[in-house]
């Protein structure tokens, strides 16, 4: 489900004319690691988020397609309005999708440098053990 | 001393102390130092890892993984889904708070002798004393100047402007340089967080910490507490590891956290019927101002600057709340090419807060796997006053210059100009229209004079039981209006030390 989610973050950070897209940063390294490190209820709910993003422009645009078959102008209409839908659990669910893309996007080392931000080190991820 | 941390199946850890606490946050790292110093054996059982500043993570994801219980994706079973975020490491909530320090307000002892027939004057002085002691000791100091940061100078300029009372924090933080890193722990190791002081004396003292080691009973003997037992988790894996029993001669002290240690009781058969009940929080949400200049948020201290002007009437406090970039990249609304445009001003938003002093009331139930789950839901009337909170913000936004205000409620306009602020005042009043968290939590196991109608008595001890005494949050009967760290401590304190004098 990596790619579905993929394609729900492409939509909802793209690539602008000032700042670069999710699609820009490590999204592949940091999706294999977030499937490997996250707690299954974590995940379950990001593959929920991005299979109701992409099975909703009936809900947005009236179309009763998948999002993949939008054009980038109607895709990027869907992914503003699926984040302000009415229907809570949807806004909700889809909600998911944003929080963990903005983690991949806001920590790439490129991004942070455009906000004058000093890049991160590397997680240690360690703790003590005796 | 041990440390013991992840021990795989096979042979089983067996201890013995005088005294087991559960958890290591602000109120169990406290119960087990005043145990130690009063010359006991004390064992720490906690869920999580140890983790040094070495250890800690610079990223959100990091922070997530490593310091949150569950991702930081428990949330609340209601009308609206708002996460419950609750350290989950030796040190607790104390690592990944900004260690804000403020003193038990009087008025809160008198509700609680009004409503709980508990916190006497004597009670109430008692605190006091123990309040002024861990000032001394842990360092509370007002943040420096050189630590204040853009957004924290706006927050005291703005709200000077407008004429209420409001003040830089003090804080357990001993030479503070700004670093913008509380929430994902000090790495600087300037944030006097548990783990780098109690905790290590307990085992300096002669104590024991058993590290990701959730506990999952107590073991009774008639009316006495005599063992905590569990199984290792690791936390990486989260792969099951050995049994583990640390048996208690003297007593045993919960303090697991608001949602954790009711849970625990319950599973250990203890049967009271306000076990997880009375519940309650100081849900929070966040206005932005967006200013001509670069404020850079993430410099300067995460809290700096708070207001207690509002706390009694309608009831919400004021503060500064830096997120980093990979945080508030997913929090600001939109979506697509409006988002990315958003994001462009990312340097000159400043994130302040507003924490209700909500009044409602909730529950921790148990899951069917045996998990907490909190039920809470905001009524109108909280609902009123976090509303309130919102439009107070952006106010302060106002009056420091702002040239937007962000308000970030579902059916208002992204942006709304200064002069248009006034319509935050007809916001909804749908808690779903609102992306706020729980942070601070009170209650489950709640203390008052009547075993009918709380967990404990005003000696922290559990109705029915010698020796079993909650430490912890989850005694707190009331919501306090303002940051509980200090509180917490403080009882926790005052339990184990009459816990001791008992013995």
């Amino acid at each position: 489900m990596i790619w579905l989610i993929k394609f729900a973050m492409g939509a909802i950070m793209p690539r602008s004319e000032m700042l670069p897209g999710i699609a820009d940063t490590q999204l592949d390294g940091f999706l294999r690691k977030l499937r490997a490190e996250a707690e299954p209820i974590f995940w379950i709910g990001l593959v929920a988020g991005a299979v109701i993003f992409t099975f909703t422009p009936v809900l947005t645009l009236g179309w009763p397609v998948p999002a993949f078959c939008l054009s980038q102008r109607a895709l990027d209409k869907h992914a503003d309005r699926i984040l302000a839908h009415r229907f809570y659990v949807v806004r909700q669910g889809v909600y998911l999708v944003r929080l963990s893309a903005g983690m991949c996007w806001g920590a790439d080392p490129a991004v942070r440098a455009l906000f004058a931000l000093p890049a991160y080190p590397p997680d240690p991820g360690t703790f003590r053990t005796s | 001393m041990t440390h013991i941390a992840f021990q795989p199946r096979g042979k089983n850890v067996e201890l013995e102390a005088d005294y087991v606490v559960v958890g290591s946050g602000a109120g169990g790292a406290t119960a087990a130092v005043t145990l130690a110093r009063g010359g006991a054996r004390v064992a720490i059982v906690e869920a999580g890892p140890w983790r040094d500043p070495n250890d800690y993570p610079s990223s959100v994801y990091g922070a997530m993984r490593d310091m949150m219980e569950a991702w930081g994706a428990n949330f609340t079973r209601g009308r609206a889904f708002w996460p419950v975020v609750q350290g989950s490491l030796v040190g607790g909530s104390t690592v990944i708070n900004s260690a804000i320090c403020v003193r038990t307000p009087a008025d809160i002892f008198e509700q609680w002798q009004r409503e709980h027939g508990i916190g006497d004057k004597t009670f109430a002085e008692s605190i006091w004393r123990i309040e002024d002691e861990l000032e001394r000791e842990l360092c509370s100091v007002e943040v420096p100047a050189r630590a204040r940061g853009r957004s924290n100078l706006l927050a005291k300029q703005g709200a000077d402007a407008l004429g209420y009372a409001n003040h830089y924090m003090h804080r357990y933080v001993k030479d503070c340089h700004g670093d913008g890193q509380c929430l994902q722990g000090c790495r600087a190791d300037n944030k006097q967080s548990l783990n780098r002081n109690f905790i290590p004396e307990v085992m300096k003292r002669g104590g024991d910490v058993v590290s990701c080691a959730p506990a999952e009973r107590i073991h009774f003997e008639r009316a006495r507490a005599v063992a905590v037992s569990g199984r290792f988790k690791h936390p990486q894996t989260r792969e099951k590891g050995a049994a583990f029993s640390v048996r208690a001669k003297r007593g045993v002290v919960v303090a697991a956290s608001v949602t954790h240690s009711p849970i625990l009781l319950m599973r250990s058969g203890v049967r009271n019927a306000q076990l997880g009940k009375g519940f309650r929080a100081h849900p929070g949400a966040p206005v932005f101002g967006c200013y001509d200049e670069p404020v850079d948020m993430n410099r300067g201290a995460t809290q700096g600057w708070a207001s207690v002007a509002y706390r009694e009437n309608p009831g919400f406090k004021l503060e500064t709340l830096s997120l980093p970039l990979d945080m508030l990249s997913g929090r600001l609304p939109g979506a697509g090419q409006a988002l990315m445009e958003r994001l462009t001003e990312f340097r000159q938003i400043a994130m302040w807060v507003q924490a209700c002093r909500a009044e409602t009331v909730g529950e921790v139930r148990s899951t069917l796997s045996g998990k907490p789950a909190v039920h809470y839901s905001l009524n109108r009337s909280d609902m009123l006053r976090f509303r309130e909170g919102m439009y107070m913000v952006a106010k302060t936004h106002v009056a420091a210059g702002a040239r937007a205000v962000l308000p970030a409620i579902f059916g208002m306009p992204y942006k709304l100009m200064p002069n248009e602020i006034e319509e935050l005042r007809e916001a909804p009043l749908d808690p779903r229209a609102y992306v706020s968290i729980l942070s601070h939590l009170f209650g489950g196991c709640v203390m008052g004079k009547d075993a009918a109608h709380s967990v404990c008595d005003e000696r922290g001890l559990v109705h029915g039981y010698d020796n079993l005494v909650i430490g912890d949050a989850s005694a707190i009967p009331t919501n306090l209006g303002v940051n509980p760290q200090h509180t917490i401590m403080a009882l926790a304190q005052h339990f184990s030390a009459g816990l001791l004098a008992r013995a």
